[in-house]
């Protein structure tokens, strides 16, 4: 019952808010030897922790194509999840995934390591709720409140999507994946003022769609991964296709890099940008 | 094999009547997918000189895909006439002796090393040196007599190596999904390629069929045995030069854009032996033509077939081949014991 008294000392919002998300193990007030598992994690630690007390994050988080903290990981010793890795570092915080690398959380469980479960969160209330637990395990939960500030801030700089209907734009992924709805994705691009192909026009597709499916339902703007994979493999190549080339001139494409809105963090906000430029010029295109 | 059969005249109508059915199963695959395309409508449109979604998805979707199915169908068909000729061995085809699994590690390595990113002939060139030397290896292997059996052992050994190095490269490259294609490559399948892969590959194939069609005299002679072939005035040294050449110019060439996609080459020829009368020269454009036919059939019924995701071109063919290989394996079995 030792962490109850220190969740008592922390402002009386933060107590709430641990109690709703129900962690079940305490932590020391500003842990100092912090290892992630997860690549959502690895970016909130490295934005949100002191350098010095990060004990190692996982290999994605130094991969540019995949992280939006690569620069920052560095000499950091990266991990691929396995328990011979993590036990050695003595972590006195690790943050997971609920739904991976499950037999090295059990394990460290065991050993009473104390664990905070990062789920992906699938809406903005969720990404700023994120942020503040993270923050607060962390030690630091005036740097989470500053984050989520700053992203409201750039939210509200952007103001409302373009008046008039809202276009349809398709989120194509190598091998032809379409992003569908309970993701971030799915609520940037409402946001940034558009339907989603995936969640609204099409009905029981199995996450797979044709080039020639995708063309046939004719969506005003095609959101690509940043395109510059530097190494080829089938599953690219269909992002390259001469048809998508032809079908969508530049106007109504937009690349948006995978790492700005996979995980919650201030990217989403740069995705959230980008996208309602889009929706911008799609709005003057179709008003001239 | 009797004298009355092997001189057999080919029936008249053989030729065109596969042709019109490759005619027939091309406009075919250019009316099916995964969306109603109404044909005739867009057709139309396209010599009206017309642009539009319709006109695009026919054009750049529909017909690389027709035009890839012909050609590698007829590069497969012929390619398996040739080397049963070759080889005078009923059971010799490049996706059961290894020319196709090694054509792919060639594509494979030009293709995940990025080379062919900047010098897009790599693709096929690695195909065709894949496809060269296996064939170049099962002809030292199985040297001037090889029984049939030792030849197709051969073929199983060079088949799991290449298959094994296709694997190897695979997961040593850097990108990600690469790992997860090695099915494309030993399966192989015509979905979403573009007219620049048919571009690429259509001169090489063209090539090859010419190789390859030009053999057929020098084949018929060596149905005969070596010695008599060449008593005959064949230039066997040329005749085998050409025939190996022929062979990686299609294969390789198909294979790289295609993926390894086996017995086309033993179905057909064997399917259309008894037509022909037992002569290469006649069986190789007629293989050539039952390639094409076969391979547009089977890419259509991937198509219509609701399966998740896309079935590959390979599963197909095997379905139809194998148990066709096991069946001429128990022939020859019979033959040999008379």
């Amino acid at each position: 019952m030792r962490f109850i008294c220190k969740v008592c000392r922390w402002p009386s919002w933060l107590a709430a808010l641990l109690l709703a998300f129900g962690p079940s193990v305490g932590w020391a007030e500003t842990p100092s030897r912090i290892v992630s598992l997860n690549l959502c994690a690895d970016e909130l630690l490295l934005r949100l922790a002191d350098r010095e007390d990060i004990a190692s994050v996982t290999f994605l988080a130094a991969d540019s194509r995949v992280s939006s903290v690569a620069d920052q990981v560095e000499s950091l010793p990266l991990n691929r999840g396995r328990a011979e890795e993590i036990l050695p570092l003595k972590p006195d915080l690790v943050l997971a995934e609920p739904y991976t690398t499950r037999s090295t959380v059990e394990l460290l469980r065991r050993l009473e390591v104390p664990i905070l479960d990062v789920a992906v969160p699938s809406t903005l209330e969720e990404v700023e709720a994120q942020i503040a637990e993270v923050s607060a395990a962390l030690g630091r939960p005036d740097r989470g409140q500053a984050m989520i500030k700053s992203m409201r801030q750039a939210q509200a700089r952007l103001g409302p999507p373009p008046e008039g209907p809202r276009p349809l734009a398709a989120v194509y992924r190598p091998n032809g994946f379409l992003v569908g709805p309970g993701t971030l994705v799915d609520e940037i691009l409402r946001l940034a003022g558009f339907r989603n192909l995936a969640s609204e026009g099409l009905q029981n597709h199995n996450g797979v769609l044709s080039i020639e499916t995708l063309l046939w339902h004719r969506p005003d703007l095609l959101v690509l991964n940043s395109i510059e994979e530097p190494m080829p493999s089938l599953a690219h190549e269909v992002l390259s296709h001469p048809a998508l080339e032809d079908a969508f001139p530049e106007m109504q494409r937009v690349v948006v890099h995978p790492a700005l809105w996979s995980c919650g963090g201030p990217g989403l906000m740069e995705a959230l940008a980008k996208l309602r430029s889009a929706a911008k010029r799609l709005a003057m295109g179709s008003g001239e | 094999m009797t004298e009355s059969r092997g001189n057999a005249p080919m029936p008249a109508w053989l030729l065109p009547g596969l042709g019109l059915l490759v005619i027939l199963l091309f406009f075919l695959s250019l009316g099916v997918g995964t969306m109603p395309l109404p044909l005739t409508g867009t057709l139309a449109a396209l010599f009206r000189g017309e642009s539009s979604l319709e006109t695009l998805l026919l054009l750049e979707l529909r017909l690389p895909r027709a035009l890839l199915g012909l050609l590698v169908g007829a590069s497969l068909g012929l390619a398996g006439a040739a080397m049963q000729g070759f080889l005078r061995n009923p059971l010799a085809e490049p996706g059961v002796i290894g020319v196709s699994s090694c054509a792919a590690f060639g594509a494979v390595l030009a293709f995940y090393s990025g080379i062919s990113l900047t010098f897009p002939l790599a693709l096929p060139l690695g195909g065709i040196g894949g496809a060269f030397l296996s064939v170049l290896l099962l002809h030292l292997l199985a040297g001037r007599e090889a029984s049939t059996l030792s030849i197709i052992l051969a073929g199983v050994a060079i088949n799991a190596f290449s298959a094994a190095l296709t694997s190897l490269v695979l997961n040593f490259a850097p990108n990600p999904y690469a790992a997860l294609e090695i099915i494309f490559w030993i399966m192989g399948s015509l979905a979403d390629r573009s007219m620049e892969h048919v571009q690429l590959v259509a001169p090489i194939m063209l090539l090859g069929w010419l190789l390859l069609l030009a053999s057929g005299r020098g084949l018929d002679a060596l149905t005969l045995g070596e010695d008599t072939a060449a008593s005959l005035g064949i230039d066997l040294g040329y005749l085998r030069l050409k025939l190996i050449l022929g062979t990686a110019l299609a294969v390789g060439a198909a294979v790289a854009v295609s993926g390894a996609i086996g017995f086309v080459g033993l179905v057909v020829p064997h399917l259309l032996r008894p037509l022909v009368g037992q002569q290469p020269a006649r069986l190789l454009p007629a293989s050539a033509l039952g390639g094409a036919a076969l391979l547009l059939a089977a890419d259509l019924l991937v198509r219509l077939l609701p399966t998740g995701p896309e079935l590959k071109l390979g599963v197909v063919t095997a379905l139809v081949g194998a148990p066709i290989f096991l069946l001429l394996l128990h022939r020859l079995r019979r033959e040999m014991a008379e």
